[in-house]
């Protein structure tokens, strides 16, 4: 064992430094544990590539977590006999020594990876490798691959299992926050259904094998004139860059074709038409003082989601300066349903109202004449909102969302306008976050019908399921003599490829990132591959056999091209050892001044060309059929939970409902429901929705705030090759998009709906979505804020009980809150919270322990809503604890209400007695894979499970348990410090994740912290205050600001 | 001790009450009496004392409503104090249903136990029957025979003038 | 003197003027008879009913409570309604033999046995109900205070009302068991002088407790009735009530009400008396007892369901009322959505056979109408159930959150543990008619010998026969009769 532990010492950098390391647990430091090192070697004899069988043969196992809980959610493995029939799970009766294999996986994982490739150049360790203690976390900067906004992570592994993904509050620009689809990548990471090696034709082969045919492939096609394509989506990392382009070099005829099938690729035309550049600006949202967004969800989906929404919060707190934020959109968005004033608008009209807009404020700008369309909404709107955004020059913004370059010079215009550039539009600095190129991929689609492709890389693509022509592209691809993929799976399009060459999860993976200009983050291996794979890059290297491998290239690329850039450290090791630790470096904007594009010249672009483009269009849309009864515009958009349908198959992403609709486990066809009333529809009747594109069959949702005359469906559903858990949820809506003027659009109009009669139960978390009149979300204004009086506390109808020594609370500022769900995920991670799939949501058995409830206020055409994270409220009065029989839920001396799994017997009269109904009971046991085959059923799923908390078994209650498991980590670090623990040490997964920071956590009893601050803040008040449960939980108001007409 | 008895044997309830009445008038022993159902009267006229039982229920009570008491208190209060909904440990209204029930179930099995004690009624004992349909539809009335055969003869005259159906003797350890 | 005094109108609770020996052998009949064919009907139906239960219950505690219809919101439903309903029923056997014993009302002698069976049986299908509707049955020795094991102190939650439920039903289901068995001790020893069979004879041996009629015995055994008698009265009106805090005492709108021990406790006599009705129709038709359970003893039940009824439907008129006139928003909500709400057809069934149903006593013609009377103990029986249904129900699906609001659909799980559970009393009690005294043949006894006394009274004091035999006073309440010495 020991030369492993010495290469686990040569190898990861880790923040165990700047992150206290957690205790050892109980089982850890249990006899058994000597052994370990023998035991493990007998464990994987083969090295690494035994660990995936090591990992399948594991006996089923619930049990690593299942190892008892006390009250405090400790770990007791060593009662772990007597759990097997109290608080353990009866049914898979799992012993301490599979449980300890599956460890012994984890830290074989970990140290076998320490001595992979050893020739690679040390890094010592901050802190010591003996600090690699089994049971204690270390953390890794990394960056996620969630999806292209390459989000600066820092994952937490434990015993060489990632198992938590948290931000990197490092990083300026995504502090510790990270996003829904963020949080689920670690789960995605142990998806028993990624291939475990690389196929040629469909059958396992060695990489040698593939290498082979590979490169002969490659010299066969360099002789001819065929091309040499490399489809990837967007590209953030530099170095990989770096690769591409010296493949230019080693082929003459090679091309690389960035598609994305949701992209900004409009964007990146007019920034071209607009300011010589084809970028994507940096938008500045918290410098912002007025915001008006053209169906851009940029709280939710759009370019960078996470960015902008802590930006966005940050320039809104109800004690900074007013702010409007308007928002222009058909469907209601997490953006729309957070903005002060929401217009629904069909899409055909954005372009219209961008027009109108841009009128107003170039007759103001003095500039000639805009002779735009006729207003498609009210005029008065539109003249206090150009008024508004006028008043504003400089510190306002306009976002689009909508994929046309006419629309999107409009807005850049309208931006310029305003003298926003170089204030709340950052030229000198782009997003390299969405770099698709829509037109290059139908050209690449039409070159290979004509077969002038002779080989296609296809990298984190899978045209076949969302190109516009899924089955076109496929017949073209049929026509390319090698079609190589490095998907994870044999997706859509993989099935159809020559040789599959499975890339590594990123968080197995070397790399580095720069998601906006000259800001750089690193990615390093958080565990050893868990399968046959290959990273990405070392393939393309050995296809030109370059020499080294991408570890050694990631180094000289730095060395060479970063590492110049800054002159804080002297050595490269240094360097690069601090880079790595932090994981995030900003070399401020290039050196490459852009000041010329600044001040762009209007003359340059013809953006009046494209406002009169514009009024035509939505001229022609009103003319014809767009308008006309029973026709639609349909409208598809990113989902918060499938995006573009990349983590398909990943089951916390299914169950996650949607922030708005509340529905899980598929998309549905969003109508007005004065609409449905007229078409005589109920939620859930299927309907065909007819479009240019084709047709779908999508149930339907009658959704407050649609706009009347649109549908709007989600995409990222419905993949067919995903796997288990993904296959056949919702349906694809990528064929209705169509190409227009060279870019890819998202709505069609003339959408026809036809009820087909059958129906389909949605599964639906929250079925009524008006608060009756009851006081639960509070609302004030800026003007009440000033001069609210307190309310007095109620009394107490007994005596108070001694205080302990600490008292834990939280509040949640609703104001803050979003909506974004990125919190619910989080808590499912930290938690160990099972995925029941849609039958039991169906049946309202929905297991989250923080659920996000959405209420409308107004009218159904255009409500205002408001989001409530919702968790057990840690009553001080606890109507759960009088009423259980057996006394396993008290009220513990710090404040908190625990549950005892072990002692619970699972009466539910705790969660009927509930009045916020956060209790979640286990109707089955779902962790055999008898109810619910997720990733609790199986062996690699169940990696990702929490050592520290218990999983539950059938028959018990379970709830929000304020992340006792790391109170306690956090207590015993500061019982080693010899210090007491600073406010703020403790951060729930929740708190943890949250982009707007609208949950803070701790000590009631220290009147400094940050929590007690906030009780005694004017906008506090208690759900249901009123029945004298005395939470533990308290919310912040939410703030109306600033209204307009 | 064995002892030789009367035994007389009515259809009729009425004549059983008079010979009662009349044998003890004539300072003729009535050991006891055997009926198919509870015939009142027959107390006065047997002259038996009130029964102790419903004191034996009084204490059995008060023990269980002390036991539930205590054993609450202790459990709530002395052996595992937790924060149950922030109530204070002692909630000794909470504590009244149980201490009810309990109460009930000590005095109800006791007084039962006691009562089956005291008649020496219990499963599988041989009953010693004075004459056969006691239990359906006979009266018998059990006399201790007299020694002197004079009063032995207006023992059986009185029994006959009340209308006995049988008269025989018998041995009985009463 | 030897005449009733003026206007007594002189009772007869037996037709007719059986012999004791008659008395005897009309009631031993069906146990050494053959029983008649709607009895094997009746049987065949019922002991379908207690496979289903089997079944069921064994697939719920292999899967889960998942296989039943319940939710995050509604964590209660058929379960906990079955219990309350069949807790109900058992109420009427105990109220019968204790509170009428008290009472001094004699009309109760035929009908007390078969009630007090009724009420053991119904608690046993109840007791079920809190077993199976755990999320881990196998834990059930948790509720119970045990002496604190290696875990270290570890008792009970004293003031959770679930535990309150445990110790009231366990004593109620002891004592009324006592009670009962005490009653048909004298019986057991009447069977056993009579029994031609070996088994029989030992049988009865055996659970006649070598009863001899000793009148010194007698003498003690009633007062130990009517010591138990009145030990039995308040556990009965206690164990309703307890049953009823396990809403009251909790604060949700349509639980939380002060009213509900009371209301629950007329409710509880009400099923019961209706069930009784149902059984003894049934009984007194298939076991040809017409002479023993007479129109007076249907028509004096009836007027108790009228009563009842009454008050149960006082009760509902009485939450509506502080409903509105509290002010409460959750409170109004709860019961505006109770009679408009998705579940307002159970409302309204329950309305019909609770409030109006029992309404039709008021005409002597329907309380002496065999028919009539079965039918509507039929409908007080559903009606029940849903009041029930409704309180729980209804509840819960709609607290106070209406983000955390949901539907309860049952399951076929749900329906056939309903039906499950009724096979399973069925099968106990047919069973019991069959081969136990199912009317008090000593009581019985008793009143013929008083009856016959009535018809030629003799100088002799005959005081009441029966358990009830306390020396009344003149003019005593109800039935009460005597003759002055």
């Amino acid at each position: 064992m020991s030369d492993h532990c010495n290469g686990a010492k040569d190898k990861l950098v880790t923040l165990g430094a700047r992150r206290p390391p957690a205790p050892p647990q109980d089982y850890w430091t249990s006899p058994d544990e000597l052994h370990h090192g023998p035991a493990l070697r007998g464990e994987f004899p083969g090295g690494l590539p035994e660990i995936p069988a090591a990992a399948i043969h594991l006996p089923a196992s619930g049990e690593p977590a299942t190892a008892g809980a006390a009250p405090d959610g400790h770990n007791h493995d060593h009662e772990d006999h007597d759990h097997d029939h109290d608080g353990g799970d009866p049914d898979a009766g799992i012993g301490r020594r599979d449980f300890l294999t599956l460890m012994g996986f984890g830290v074989g994982a970990a140290s076998l990876a320490a001595c992979r490739a050893p020739e690679q150049r040390a890094i010592p360790l901050p802190v010591a490798a003996e600090d690699m203690i089994a049971g204690v976390p270390n953390y890794y900067a990394t960056t996620c691959g969630g999806c292209a906004s390459a989000c600066s992570l820092l994952v937490k592994q434990r015993d060489g299992r990632p198992i938590k993904i948290e931000g990197n509050d490092v990083s300026e620009l995504f502090g510790g926050a990270t996003c829904a689809t963020g949080q689920a990548t670690v789960l995605s990471l142990y998806d028993n259904e990624r291939l475990r090696g690389p196929l040629w034709q469909g059958q396992p082969a060695a990489w040698a094998e593939i290498d082979e045919h590979v490169t002969s492939a490659l010299a066969a096609a360099a002789g001819k004139p065929g091309k040499i394509v490399l489809v990837s989506s967007t590209i953030t990392s530099p170095s990989l860059r770096d690769i591409v382009a010296r493949w230019g070099r080693a082929f003459p005829s090679f091309h690389h074709v960035v598609y994305d099938p949701i992209s900004a690729s409009a964007l990146r035309l007019a920034s071209a038409q607009a300011f010589g550049r084809a970028i994507i600006p940096h938008y500045a949202f918290d410098r912002a003082r007025v915001i008006v967004g053209l169906d851009a969800d940029f709280l939710g989906t759009w370019l960078s989601p996470v960015e902008f929404a802590r930006a966005y919060a940050r320039g809104r707190r109800p004690d900074g300066p007013t702010t409007l934020h308007v928002q222009f959109e058909p469907g209601m968005s997490v953006t729309g349903s957070n903005a002060d004033r929401r217009i629904p608008t069909a899409p055909s009209e954005l372009g219209a109202i961008a027009a109108a807009l841009l009128a107003r404020i170039a007759r103001r700008a003095g500039e000639p004449e805009v002779a735009a369309a006729a207003d498609p909404v009210d005029p008065t709107i539109l003249d206090s909102v150009a008024g508004e955004l006028w008043n504003h020059r400089g510190a306002s913004l306009v976002v689009a969302g909508g994929n046309d370059a006419a629309l999107q010079l409009v807005v850049h215009t309208i931006n310029r306008l305003l003298g926003n550039i170089g204030h709340t539009v950052d030229l000198d600095r782009p997003s390299l976050q969405r770099q698709g190129d829509d037109g290059a991929m139908t050209a690449l689609v039409e070159e290979m019908q004509r077969g002038e492709v002779h080989a296609v890389i296809l990298h984190g693509v899978n045209p076949a399921y969302d190109y516009l022509d899924g089955p076109g592209f496929m017949k073209a691809l049929a026509r390319v003599a090698l079609s190589v993929s490095t998907t994870d799976r044999r997706d859509e399009t993989a099935a159809a490829v020559h040789a599959v060459c499975p890339d590594h999860h990123f968080l197995e993976a070397w790399g580095d990132a720069e998601p906006i200009a000259g800001y750089l983050s690193l990615s390093q291996p958080t565990i050893a591959p868990l399968f046959e794979t290959r990273a990405f890059a070392d393939s393309l290297l050995r296809w030109i056999d370059a020499p080294g491998d991408y570890y050694s290239f990631l180094r000289d690329y730095w060395r060479t091209q970063v590492m110049p850039r800054q002159s804080a450290l002297a050595t490269f090791d240094a360097f690069w050892d601090h880079t790595l630790e932090r994981g995030v470096l900003d070399l401020g904007p290039p050196t490459t001044p852009s000041g010329a594009v600044a001040s762009a010249d209007p003359a340059g672009s013809d953006w009046r060309a494209a406002v009169s483009e514009l009024r035509d269009e939505s001229q022609r849309a009103a003319g014809t059929e767009g308008r006309t009864d029973g026709h639609f515009e349909l409208a598809l958009y990113e989902s918060v939970a499938m995006r573009d349908g990349r983590n398909a198959n990943n089951p916390w992403l299914l169950e996650l409902p949607d922030p708005i609709t509340k529905i899980t486990w598929g998309n549905v066809a969003e109508l007005a429901p004065s609409t449905a009333d007229k078409l005589g529809l109920r939620d859930g009747d299927i309907v065909t929705i007819t479009a240019a594109g084709g047709a779908i069959e999508v149930p339907v949702f009658s959704q407050p705030g649609q706009h009347p005359r649109t549908i709007s469906v989600a995409l990222g559903y419905g993949r067919t090759q995903v796997g288990k858990a993904g296959n056949g949820v919702g349906v694809n809506a990528f064929p209705l998009t169509r190409l227009v003027r060279g870019t890819r659009r998202a709505w069609a109009d003339g959408a026809t709906i036809t009820a087909t009669g059958q129906r389909d139960k949605l599964a639906t978390t929250q079925s009524h979505f008006s608060m009756e009149g009851r006081p639960i979300v509070l609302e004030t204004t800026r003007e009440e804020l000033g001069h609210a009086e307190r309310p007095e506390a109620l009394p107490n109808l007994w005596n108070e009980r001694p205080a302990g020594e600490r008292s834990w609370g939280m509040t949640i500022d609703l104001d803050a809150c979003t909506g974004c769900s990125a919190c619910v995920i989080a808590c499912q991670a930290e938690n160990n919270v099972p995925v029941v799939g849609k039958d039991q949501i169906q049946r309202q058995r929905s297991m989250h322990w923080i659920r996000i409830d959405r209420y409308y206020s107004g009218s159904e055409d255009n409500p205002q809503s408001v989001h409530q994270p919702m968790m057990c409220q840690h009553c001080g009065h606890a109507p759960c604890e009088t009423v259980c029989p057996v006394l396993a839920t008290t009220t513990s001396s710090e404040g908190l209400n625990q549950q005892v799994y072990n002692r619970c017997i699972g009466t539910r009269y705790c969660a009927n007695n509930c009045p916020y109904k956060v209790r979640r009971f286990n109707w089955y046991n779902y962790t055999t894979g008898n109810h619910s085959d997720y990733h609790m059923a199986n062996p690699v799923g169940r990696l990702v499970l929490n050592p520290d908390v218990t999983v539950r078994s059938r028959g018990v209650m379970e709830k929000c348990s304020l992340c006792v498991q790391r109170i306690h980590v956090a207590k015993n670090t500061a019982v080693k410090r010899g210090e007491p623990m600073q406010d703020g040490e403790i951060k729930t997964a929740c708190q943890q994740v949250c982009p707007t920071d609208a949950i803070r956590f701790g000590d009631l009893n220290d009147p400094k912290s940050q929590v007690a601050q906030r009780m005694h803040d004017q906008r506090t008040y208690r759900v249901l205050e009123d029945l004298g449960t005395r939470p533990n939980v308290a919310y912040l108001k939410k703030v109306r600001h600033g209204q307009t007409t | 001790m064995r002892s030789n008895v009367l035994v007389a044997t009515f259809p009729h309830v009425d004549g059983l009450l008079k010979a009662v009445r009349q044998a003890r008038r004539e300072m003729l022993r009535v050991y006891d009496v055997f009926t198919p159902f509870p015939v009142h009267g027959l107390d006065e006229a047997m002259g038996i004392r009130h029964t102790r039982l419903p004191k034996i229920t009084l204490i059995a009570g008060l023990t269980g409503l002390v036991f539930a008491l205590s054993l609450q208190f202790y459990a709530n209060v002395l052996d595992w104090p937790l924060n149950v909904g922030g109530k204070p440990d002692n909630t000794t209204l909470a504590f009244i249903p149980i201490s009810f029930e309990l109460t009930v179930l000590f005095a109800g099995l006791t007084t039962v136990a006691a009562f089956l004690l005291r008649t020496k009624l219990f499963p599988g004992k041989q009953p010693w029957l004075p004459a056969p349909g006691v239990t359906d539809d006979v009266f018998a009335i059990v006399i201790r025979k007299p020694t002197a055969d004079e009063t032995y003869q207006r023992a059986l005259a009185l029994l006959k003038d009340c209308g006995a159906a049988h008269i025989t003797e018998s041995e009985a350890d009463l | 003197m030897d005449k009733l005094p003026e206007g007594v109108i002189e009772p007869r609770w037996i037709a007719g003027s059986p012999t004791l020996g008659q008395v005897t052998a009309d009631i031993a009949r069906p146990m050494e008879g053959k029983p008649g064919k709607l009895w094997y009907v009746l049987f065949a139906i019922a002991l379908l009913g207690l496979l289903d239960l089997l079944g069921m219950a064994t697939y719920l505690i292999a899967n889960g409570i998942g296989v039943w219809g319940l939710n995050n919101s509604v964590g209660w439903a058929f379960d906990i309604t079955n219990f309350v309903f069949w807790i109900g029923i058992g109420h009427a056997g105990t109220l019968i033999s204790a509170i009428l014993l008290l009472f001094r009302q004699k009309w109760r002698t035929s009908i007390n046995r078969s009630a007090e069976a009724m009420t053991i049986f119904a608690v046993m299908c109840a007791g079920l109900f809190p077993l199976l509707h755990m999320g881990r049955p196998w834990d059930a020795f948790f509720i119970f205070p045990y002496v604190p094991n290696q875990h270290g102190p570890l008792w009970v939650n004293f003031r959770s009302p679930l535990v309150w439920d445990v110790f009231a039903i366990s004593t109620y289901f002891t004592i009324s068991l006592v009670f009962w068995f005490l009653g048909l001790v004298p019986d057991f020893a009447t069977l056993r002088d009579r029994a031609i069979g070996k088994i029989k004879k030992l049988v009865f041996g055996v659970l006649s407790l070598g009863w001899n009629g000793s009148h010194r015995t007698w003498s003690r055994y009633e007062i130990v009735s009517l010591v138990l008698a009145g030990l039995a009265t308040p556990l009965v009106l206690s164990v309703h009530s307890i049953v009823s805090m396990d809403f009251a005492t909790s604060l949700l709108p349509g639980w939380h009400a002060t009213i509900f021990p009371p209301y629950f406790v007329a409710g509880a006599i009400y099923s019961g008396f209706g069930m009784v009705l149902t059984l003894l129709i049934l009984t007194r038709q298939s076991m040809n007892l017409q002479r023993y359970i007479t129109m007076r003893h249907l028509d004096s039940m009836a007027k108790v369901l009228l009563l009842t009824g009454s008050i149960v439907s006082y009760a509902y008129a009485t939450e509506f009322f502080s409903a509105w006139y509290g002010g409460n928003i959750y409170e109004r909500y709860h019961f505006i959505n109770r009679a408009t709400g998705p579940y307002a057809f159970g409302f309204y069934l329950m309305v019909l056979c609770n409030v109006l149903a029992p309404q039709l006593f008021w005409f002597k013609r329907i309380r002496n109408h065999v028919g009539a009377l079965f039918a509507v103990s039929i409908l007080v029986n559903i009606g029940m159930w849903f009041e029930r249904f409704i309180i729980i129900v209804v509840s819960l699906h709609r607290a106070f959150l209406p983000s955390g609001w949901g539907m309860f659909y049952p399951t076929l799980v749900d329906i056939g543990i309903l039906v499950g559970s009724f096979g399973l009393f069925f099968t106990l009690f047919l069973l019991f008619i069959r081969y136990m005294p199912m009317i008090a043949i000593w009581e019985v006894k008793g009143v013929v010998t008083d009856q016959q006394h009535m018809a030629h009274p003799s100088a002799e004091t005959i005081g009441t026969a029966g358990a009830a035999g306390i020396p009344a006073p003149a003019g005593a309440a109800g039935m009460e009769h005597h003759h002055a010495e």
